[in-house]
């Protein structure tokens, strides 16, 4: 079995993220890596292999700090040009019902390749919905410690040393939720083909409609002409 | 070696900042110049390159009515230093003999231990993007001498020894003050933190000198080193771990299914 599922013109696709989504997910996910490899020098205190990779300790420390400049950057170009996009990921989140519970509470066993019967699923399935929350939270509170422990002097010292432990705590919870999700988006044979949805802009259509019923119905379906 | 300790007696200094001038001699630290505060201090607080100050303080006392307080500050070196402890580079070492150092060359600025430390004593040194501090003249003392504050110190206030002596020392001087007109007369250092090795004899209680009572390291430190740094991290190579066995799984369970799903793909049908 192919590592992430053939990219096949020959059938129908749809599309499933326009250009501004794949630009700042990318964009995060190269200075999100760069962060973390840097961010765990420190972490793991004194692993010299991983420093030298990035010139030494300043080297590294410097490396964090261009990232994490560039990746807010990345995240207000995100959400400023694609607001309208912003909105509509939020609109899907609040729709988490039933289907989303049954979803998550299967996702175990998809997870590890059995068949299971899923219900039908808005644009955001279960997992994703957890994962679109937990993962920018974790990633909000980076920023904001990042920020406070980068200039410590302006800070009053009590939210300095809060800012360390929540910058750990949040890195530890969003890269969790990354190695799961970086896997997900790619090697895992179910789900696989949505690293083309996020690569190259569609899907096939009929993965969408099998993964996403309800999303594909509502936007390329019956349900969006008769509309 | 036993442990080699400063002495300094508040009822003996008449801050002549003599100290001062001694420590950036010696240190080759340059003038840093601040505008007039409206009081006798030099500066609003240890800086990158003053590692030592005379701090003033005036207080109005029904009683005894105005009190005019002054107390060295400098880095305490302590026993158990917590600077040390939070450090990411081991930029900080101890002396056999108690001196807390710190290796600039090592240091990378991230400032850690200037939240981390009770007294608020590392300073960041913004040209060289490194922290400074106090060095208990350790270059000097492990040549023979006392450090350059002590040996300047034209009152006596400033006593360089070993650590239970100077405690014997301090204990008696506190005893007499108690009974010579400062009733509130006390030691500090003894078992503040777990011990220091900038030990004080106070004409008053600490606050009276801007020392904390009873200095603590913040719990937000603690919780940080001693459980999220430890502990917590172990979370991610579970995760990954939890990847890994998917990958073997859901590929050997898609070969067993057979590839006659809808989309010859595995997961769900
Ligand atoms: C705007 C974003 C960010 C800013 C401003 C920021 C800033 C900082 C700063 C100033 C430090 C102190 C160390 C140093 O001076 O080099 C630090 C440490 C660290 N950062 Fe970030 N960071 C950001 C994002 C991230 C991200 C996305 C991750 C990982 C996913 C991360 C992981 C870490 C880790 C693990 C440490 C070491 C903490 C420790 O020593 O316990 N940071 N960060
Ligand atoms: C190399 C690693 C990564 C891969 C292969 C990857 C892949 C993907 C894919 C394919 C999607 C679209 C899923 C869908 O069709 O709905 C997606 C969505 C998303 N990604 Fe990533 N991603 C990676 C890293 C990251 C990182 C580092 C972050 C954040 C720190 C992140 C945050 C998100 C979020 C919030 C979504 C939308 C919610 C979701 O679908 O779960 N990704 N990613
Ligand atoms: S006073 Fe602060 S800097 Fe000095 S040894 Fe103690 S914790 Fe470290
Ligand atoms: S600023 Fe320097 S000495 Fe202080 S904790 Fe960071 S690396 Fe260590
Ligand atoms: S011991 Fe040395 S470095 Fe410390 S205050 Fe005295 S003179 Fe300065």
């Amino acid at each position: 079995m192919a590592l992430i599922p053939e990219y096949r013109n020959d059938v129908p696709r749809v599309e499933r993220f326009n250009f501004l989504a794949r630009f700042s997910h990318w964009g995060h996910t190269v200075t999100f890596l760069l962060c973390l490899f840097t961010g765990l020098v420190l972490f793991l205190d004194g692993v010299n292999w991983l420093a030298a990779i990035f010139g030494g300790y300043r080297g590294a420390g410097l490396v964090h700090r261009v990232s994490a400049v560039g990746m807010t950057i990345v995240i207000i170009i995100g959400a400023v040009f694609g607001f309208k996009g912003v909105i509509e990921w939020i609109k899907d989140l609040l729709r988490f019902g039933m289907n989303d519970i049954k979803f998550i509470m299967l996702f175990p066993l998809e997870f590890l390749g059995f068949p299971v019967k899923v219900p039908p699923q808005t644009r955001f399935n279960g997992g994703e919905k957890g994962n679109s929350i937990v993962t920018p939270t974790c990633v909000f509170l980076l920023v904001l410690s990042g920020y406070i422990m980068w200039f410590p002097a302006i800070f009053p010292v009590g939210l300095v040393r809060v800012s360390y432990w929540t910058h750990d705590i949040a890195m530890v919870g969003a890269t969790c939720m990354v190695c799961m999700h970086a896997y997900l988006g790619s090697f895992h044979p179910g789900s696989g083909e949505s690293f083309w949805g996020m690569w190259k802009g569609t899907v096939r259509a009929d993965w969408a409609k099998h993964h996403h019923a309800i999303w594909y119905d509502e936007t390329y379906g019956d349900k969006s002409k008769s509309e | 070696m036993a442990n080699l300790a400063n002495l300094y007696d508040v009822s003996k200094c008449t801050a002549c900042r003599g100290c001062q001038v001694a420590c950036k001699d010696w240190n080759q630290l340059p003038a840093v110049i601040e505008p007039f505060k409206g009081n006798y201090q030099t500066h609003e607080d240890t800086n990158g390159d003053t590692f030592t100050i005379i701090n003033f303080f005036e207080y109005e006392d029904p009683v005894d009515g105005v009190r005019w307080n002054f107390i060295k500050r400098q880095c305490m070196h302590c026993l158990d230093p917590e600077c040390m402890k939070v450090c990411p580079r081991q930029a900080y070492t101890k002396t056999s003999w108690g001196a807390t150092l710190h290796d600039p060359d090592k240091c990378i600025g991230c400032q850690y231990c200037a939240a981390a430390c009770p007294f608020d004593i590392p300073k960041y040194r913004k040209r060289e993007d490194v922290i400074t501090k106090c060095t208990m003249c350790a270059d000097r003392v492990e040549e023979g001498l006392t450090p350059a504050c002590a040996r300047t110190c034209p009152s006596g206030a400033l006593t360089f020894g070993d650590r239970d002596e100077l405690l014997q020392k301090a204990e008696a001087r506190a005893k007499f003050l108690r009974a010579n007109g400062f009733p509130r007369a006390t030691i500090y250092g003894r078992v503040e933190l777990g011990g220091l090795n900038n030990l004080y004899v106070l004409t008053d209680t600490p606050d009276m000198f801007g020392l904390p009572v009873n200095p603590k390291v913040s719990g937000n430190i603690t919780f940080w080193q001693d459980w999220i740094q430890p502990y917590f991290g172990w979370l991610i190579p579970l995760m990954l771990t939890a990847s890994a066995t998917s990958f073997v799984t859901s590929r050997i369970l898609a070969s067993k299914h057979g590839e006659h799903g809808e989309h010859g793909e595995g997961g769900h049908e």
